[in-house]
């Protein structure tokens, strides 16, 4: 993640890579751009908290759904992370409202890409469903890039398709990257310590 | 005479996949959405006449966090396990949960089958 304090919108920028995640009491903008990985704003509205995360489910989630399902947890921690972080600001999952991005397909439709686009929906959309958050808007799937503006105090987005990729070559590069380390990693489970 | 496992979490979705996971083993279990919440279940249930055999706790939830939990908790409870279960992994919040009296930390994603093992080590 990267800040910059002179953005066009008057407001300290929080740029977002592929994976990050970040959340603000602040009166702030936090940005990124997303291809095949789902993008989520989350915002207290109460209490002008909100926050961004940058991720995907590594894979096809099983047809038992995602309570079960081995990938569909790293999708579920992923969002975890963005939650502690509103909840340690003050913030309280019960009055949250989420806006949902991304997962699109990118390379000609092939049948590989658009299933990941699908299962990334699903989950999305199951998870929500489990965790009551309404979610105001969502902007799914599609052939296309998306470029995301959030602003953390109201909520209000604003959201560009991308046509050209000489635009985000950058975050092409990036997102590839953390989607190849995800696949790698999709079964990865967390360290276990015992004190006794 | 139940016996009985707490899991403490504000998100449904981890509540629910932790019980999925450990639903077979033999206890009843009860969910709670924050450490108010499960201090006045572990109450109750206990008012009744049952037992809490273990909790699984998350760290990070309104109302009263993980830690907090742990510590009113071990006021009048020395020695049920306590297993955090938690996207939290700096030393120094370990160190907390460790000093507060928790039993286990694991952080998040977890294994269902590895969540079982962990619990069975601290039912024995």
């Amino acid at each position: 993640m990267i800040k910059s304090e002179s953005s066009k919108f008057g407001k300290p920028l929080y740029i977002l890579y592929p994976g990050d995640y970040f959340a603000s009491k602040d009166d702030c903008i936090i940005g990124t751009i997303t291809g095949t990985c789902i993008v989520i704003c989350l915002y207290d509205p109460q209490r002008g908290i909100g926050g961004m995360g940058h991720f995907i489910v590594p894979g096809s989630i099983g047809t038992s759904g995602i309570i079960s399902d081995e990938i569909a947890s790293s999708g579920v921690t992923s969002i975890e992370y963005l939650l502690g972080e509103i909840v340690k600001l003050g913030g309280d999952r019960r009055f949250l409202r989420a806006k949902v991005f991304g997962a699109g397909y990118l390379n000609s439709g092939k049948a590989e890409e658009i299933k990941l686009s699908d299962s990334n929906i699903r989950f999305i959309n199951e998870y929500f469903l489990i965790e009551n958050i309404s979610v105001e808007r969502s902007d799914l799937g599609g052939d296309f890039r998306r470029r995301i503006y959030f602003s953390v105090k109201d909520g209000v987005i604003y959201r560009q398709i991308l046509q050209n990729n000489e635009e985000s070559s950058e975050f092409i590069k990036l997102e590839q990257e953390y989607v190849d380390i995800q696949f790698r990693n999709k079964k990865k489970s967390g360290r276990i310590i015992l004190f006794e | 005479m139940g016996k009985y496992i707490m899991i403490i979490d504000d998100s449904p979705t981890i509540r629910i996949s932790v019980e999925f996971a450990i639903k077979n083993m033999g206890y009843d279990i009860q969910q709670a959405e924050n450490g108010v919440d499960a201090l006045e279940k572990i109450k109750t249930i206990i008012s009744k006449g049952n037992e809490i055999s273990l909790c699984i706790s998350d760290i990070n939830m309104p109302q009263m966090d993980g830690i907090t939990f742990i510590k009113e908790f071990r006021k009048t409870d020395k020695f049920t396990p306590v297993i955090i279960l938690t996207t939290e992994s700096e030393d120094n919040k370990i160190n907390q949960g460790k000093e507060a009296g928790a039993s286990g930390w694991i952080i998040k994603p977890f294994q269902p089958a590895e969540l079982v093992n962990v619990v069975k080590k601290f039912l024995k």
